[in-house]
């Protein structure tokens, strides 16, 4: 407190001038003296992460400031980048006032009853709002432990794969179905693999992990972590098998070397022409139905089923609200009117994502009628809840550091699954 | 009369009192809160759990230097920024050194090779990492096209754990041989003509000159290029964020103690532990700059 | 002999502009890539090194991504503001070390060196809280807060102090002018060099800034250039032609900048280490 007081005093100066050139768009400089309702003055931040859905939500929010008069202004901060951002605004008390939660993160935030708006008594009262329309495991992600609701299901995801049509037609092998394995998947992946041409099979990262390798391990009847959250799933000898096979079709040469497989993204490389099949998120739509490679070349199947049939890790990003703000009830009115079905039906036609919001999302495959979207749809019955814990960063990057070791080649998969399972329970251990 | 002249004195002394303190006053107010009392927070800091949000934390001890001491990526990390270190600040110093030396007399382009090398200091090192890290790209990469079009093979530059930290360095070097050679150019125009003159009559050839002249009268100069790239390069971070990915095989073999210390203390929220590690190479640091003034005796010639 | 010297003169030559050429390699790549589309610079058979067309569709990108004109003012305004406080009380304190005798002053002298051999990451976190605590993440202030006053420009302006002759405040001490007076009026003057070095100094260590703004000023609306820079690779990865296009635009006005004031650059590094 004292420091607050020195530092006011001898920076005023400085404090003052920055002050006035800084016209950030936050509230404080918002305080016209228009004689209209107050919500006309109110602008309202909004923090995402995925830029490919920028301009959607811009069309989306245009019609709710239309309607209340609330002005909206979308910040984007990359993923990377995305937490340090809240954490770093929720400590500064200068929270956005609406942004995009995440099943990672939500029980950190969810430890406290200052940080996220409660909003279970206005979901209650809402007209708008009835949480029984949205996949239940989806709205239950986003709730405490006391069972308040903290944030209102955004979309949903899925994942499939991309394959380039003729790469499949020129050896001669017929397009990914419905019944495809994932040994089918090795094999056509060796097939279509011709280092000469510097074409390639497939290309599978670390970091794709719930594009691809997430869905073999629930697709071999492994698990990532216990139900309870209590345990490692990586040392279960299913796990361990379906890791295995992603090791052999590195193995298999399907893959291209693994410091071009890490330095690009999977999409470019695939826009690239250098890999005939990736895994990507229904997220990533947007971006790859741009390229004119992709839309000359390229078509979506769905993913390769396993002893356990097809998984899809699907997650659902939910909306929710700083309870610090001075707009909360502005905050909540935007919520209410995106996770409303109209909001929702225009997202998914507009093409930004799958609707959470069940039943309307048959609007979404006709955003891209060139491609077979209706594979992403389809991964909604094969869903596998996105697997978190309370801490799930802490392990995650420990995670993606080891698959490196194996991916690159330097180790052999069972012995880097086996321990990290010992890492991961004991960072288990430490979050009880 | 000598009551007066020292009445005078106390006067002057009183207020040469009043002004210094008056005029260090903001510098010293801020260096104490700025950087003074957040020495001591951060050690403080080292020695708790801390929470999300800054909330819940909890004294813990020595915990965090424990795992520390255990943790083998904290030493692997020292290594990386010591071999970045080695590599970065010597070579730098050769190539910024023999370019001034050549640019240190009047010559056509001399202005224009100045501005060229001294380019890259201008630009933002977030931009050379993304530049580079082009370059350097296994698969597009201009380096390796130049390199299999005369019919080598291809390097994965940035992601060979072998040699990724000496490509970060080769890109560090890049950055700041202009800066190295603006101060050499500096020192050797502090050097007499005469002093070669005499070593030509004496039948000196350049390179006699160099070693016996230049090399002892830039020493000054030198220390003080060395002192400051060695505690700048220790604390390598920009090129590393921008450069190696997560899923980098090289990762391992590149991340700085720095680094170490942005993803503790700002991806995954451990303040206490990114204290730790950053209290690390506060020691390391000061261990390195009271050498280099132990050892300076041995080779600096102050004229 | 003669032959020999001109030899060795255009020996010269070659060292330096093939120097000069690796200098310059990234530059030009950077402008190359920039003109091209995704897949031209994705191209490897055969390897594109000059755009068939060059394209200007990678900097329209970018720039409607980016709020660069918000970027450069909120760069501008923390390089001004930061030399404007670092100047003044480096001067004032520089002035002070290097030619007023006053108990105490060996001590924070040494508190001043002590804090340039210390890494500046130690600074971070609690410095992040501090403004967190007052509420002020996020805005100019943050971004400017570090660069308040600097340890190195004090040190710098009390070399530049110690380097005058001593006469000239004798002489102004006769004229009747009290301390204040004499430097502002007598030494402030004779050190305007060595301040417009400091501000040099200041403005290209602000400018490159990265992991402070990177978790201070997050948002589009308050952040720097450089941190913008780290957002763009983050957020569209590996679009090549995108994030040259972006450094490209990014760097300009700083190059700019520096070919018109480029004596004064030099110059300003030179006397920073130089004095020493």
């Amino acid at each position: 407190m004292k420091m607050k007081k020195v530092l006011a005093a001898i920076l005023g100066a400085t404090m003052t001038l920055s002050l006035a050139a800084c016209s950030s768009g936050t509230s404080e400089s918002e305080t016209s003296s228009s004689d209209d309702s107050k919500s006309k003055d109110t602008k309202l931040t909004v923090a995402i992460w995925d830029s490919n859905q920028e301009a959607g939500l811009k069309e989306i929010m245009n019609d709710f400031t239309e309607s209340t008069g609330v002005k909206v202004d979308i910040q984007v901060t990359p993923w990377r980048d995305y937490w340090t951002m809240l954490e770093a605004a929720t400590q500064g008390g200068e929270m956005p006032d609406v942004f995009w939660m995440h099943s990672d993160q939500i029980s950190s935030y969810a430890q406290y009853d200052d940080i996220l708006l409660n909003l279970s008594d206005k979901i209650e009262n809402s007209d708008k709002i009835d949480l029984a329309n949205y996949p239940e495991n989806l709205v239950s992600i986003y709730q405490n432990e006391k069972g308040d609701q903290l944030a209102v299901p955004k979309d949903i995801d899925t994942c499939a794969v991309w394959y380039n049509k003729k790469m499949f037609d020129e050896a001669g092998i017929e397009y990914p179905t419905v019944d495809w394995t994932w040994d089918d998947f090795r094999e056509i992946a060796k097939k279509l693999t011709n280092p000469e041409k510097n074409q390639y099979g497939t290309a599978i990262k670390p970091g794709s992990y719930q594009e691809s390798w997430y869905s073999t391990i629930y697709a071999y009847g492994g698990e990532v972590i216990s139900e309870d959250k209590k345990k490692s799933g990586f040392d279960n000898p299913k796990t361990i098998e379906a890791m295995q096979l992603i090791e052999n079709v590195i193995k298999d040469g399907s893959m291209p070397e693994y410091s071009v497989v890490a330095e690009n993204n999977t999409e470019e490389l695939m826009m690239a022409g250098t890999v005939a099949m990736t895994f990507q998120g229904s997220w990533m739509i947007p971006d790859l139905a741009s390229s004119d490679f992709i839309k000359e070349n390229c078509d979506i199947a769905p993913l390769p089923k396993g002893p356990n049939g097809t998984k899809s890790i699907s997650n659902g990003l939910g909306w929710a609200a700083s309870a610090q703000g001075d707009h909360t009830e502005e905050a909540w009115q935007l919520i209410e009117y995106l996770g409303s079905k109209e909001a929702q039906q225009k997202q998914a036609e507009l093409g930004v994502t799958m609707a959470a919001y069940e039943g309307v999302s048959d609007a979404w495959k006709n955003s891209h009628p060139e491609f077979n979207m209706q594979a992403y749809l389809d991964m909604l019955n094969d869903a596998q809840a996105y697997p978190s814990s309370k801490n799930t960063q802490v392990w995650y990057q420990v995670l993606m550091e080891r698959m490196v070791d194996s991916f690159s080649g330097a180790k052999p998969m069972d012995q880097v699954c086996k321990d990290f399972a010992a890492e991961m329970n004991q960072f288990l251990a430490e979050e009880q | 009369m000598n009551n007066k002249k020292r009445k005078k004195y106390i006067n002057r002394k009183r207020k040469e009192f009043a002004w210094g303190c008056l005029f260090i006053l903001p510098t010293m107010t801020g260096l104490i809160i700025l950087n003074i009392i957040p020495i001591f927070q951060t050690i403080y800091q080292s020695f708790f759990k801390t929470g999300a949000f800054g909330r819940g934390n909890i004294f813990v001890g020595l915990t965090n230097y424990k795992r520390l001491i255990l943790d083998g990526a904290v030493w692997q990390a020292l290594l990386n920024t010591i071999k970045y270190a080695i590599a970065e600040v010597p070579i730098s110093i050769a190539i910024a050194l023999v370019i001034a030396v050549l640019l240190n007399e009047k010559m056509q382009g001399r202005s224009i090779y100045r501005a060229i090398y001294f380019l890259p200091m201008v630009v933002a090192p977030a931009a050379v990492s993304m530049v580079w890290k082009w370059l350097f790209n296994t698969e597009f990469g201009l380096l390796n096209h130049l390199l299999e079009s005369i019919g080598l093979k291809s390097v994965a530059w940035i992601s060979n754990p072998a040699i990724a930290i000496y490509s970060i360095a080769a890109v560090g070097i890049w950055s700041v041989i202009g800066y190295n050679m603006v101060l050499f150019l500096a020192g050797l125009q502090e050097i007499p003509r005469d002093y070669y003159e005499a070593a030509q009559i004496d039948g000196a050839n350049s390179v006699q000159q160099f070693f016996n002249i230049t090399v002892p009268l830039i020493s000054p100069t030198m220390f003080f290029v060395v002192v400051t790239r060695i505690i700048a390069s220790m604390q390598i971070f920009d090129s590393i964020f921008m450069m190696i990915d997560t899923s980098s095989p090289a990762l391992k073999k590149t991340q700085s103690l720095v680094y170490l210390f942005y993803r503790y203390a700002f991806v995954e929220n451990n303040k206490g532990y990114g204290s730790a590690i950053v209290t690390l190479l506060l020691g390391v640091i000061m261990i390195i700059t009271i050498f280099q003034m132990v050892i300076q005796k041995k080779w600096v010639h102050y004229n | 002999m003669k032959r020999n010297e001109k030899i060795l003169k255009s020996m010269k030559h070659v060292v330096l502009i093939l120097g000069a050429v690796i200098m310059l390699v990234p530059f030009a790549w950077m402008i190359l890539t920039a003109f091209k589309t995704n897949s031209e610079a994705m191209q490897i058979n055969p390897f594109v090194i000059f755009p068939k067309e060059w394209r200007t569709e990678a900097f329209v990108n970018v720039w409607n991504k980016m709020n660069f004109i918000r970027l450069y003012a909120n760069t501008l305004i923390m390089i001004v503001i930061r030399i404007l406080c670092a100047v003044l009380t480096a001067t004032m304190a520089g002035y002070a070390f290097g030619r007023l005798k006053f108990r105490g002053r060996d001590f924070w002298f040494a508190l001043i060196l002590f804090q340039m051999m210390v890494p500046g990451q130690i600074f971070i976190i609690p410095q992040y809280l501090m403004v967190g605590k007052v509420g002020m993440l996020n805005t100019m202030f943050s971004l400017v807060f570090p660069g308040l006053v600097t340890a190195f420009g004090t040190f710098l302006m009390r070399q530049a102090y110690m380097g005058l002759p001593k006469d000239l405040e004798d002489a102004a001490t006769l004229d009747g002018c009290n301390i204040g007076q004499t430097f502002l009026y007598v030494m402030m003057p004779l050190t305007k060099s060595s301040m417009v070095a400091l501000g040099i100094f200041t403005a290209l260590f602000g400018y490159k800034e990265l992991m402070w703004p990177l978790i201070a000023n997050t948002e589009q609306s308050t952040m720097p250039l450089s941190a913008a820079l780290a957002k763009i690779q983050g957020q569209y990865g590996s679009n090549f032609p995108e994030l040259m296009a972006a450094s490209m635009i990014a760097c300009i006005p700083m190059i700019v900048l520096y070919l018109f004031f480029q004596k004064q650059f030099i110059e300003g590094i030179a006397t920073s280490g130089g004095k020493l």
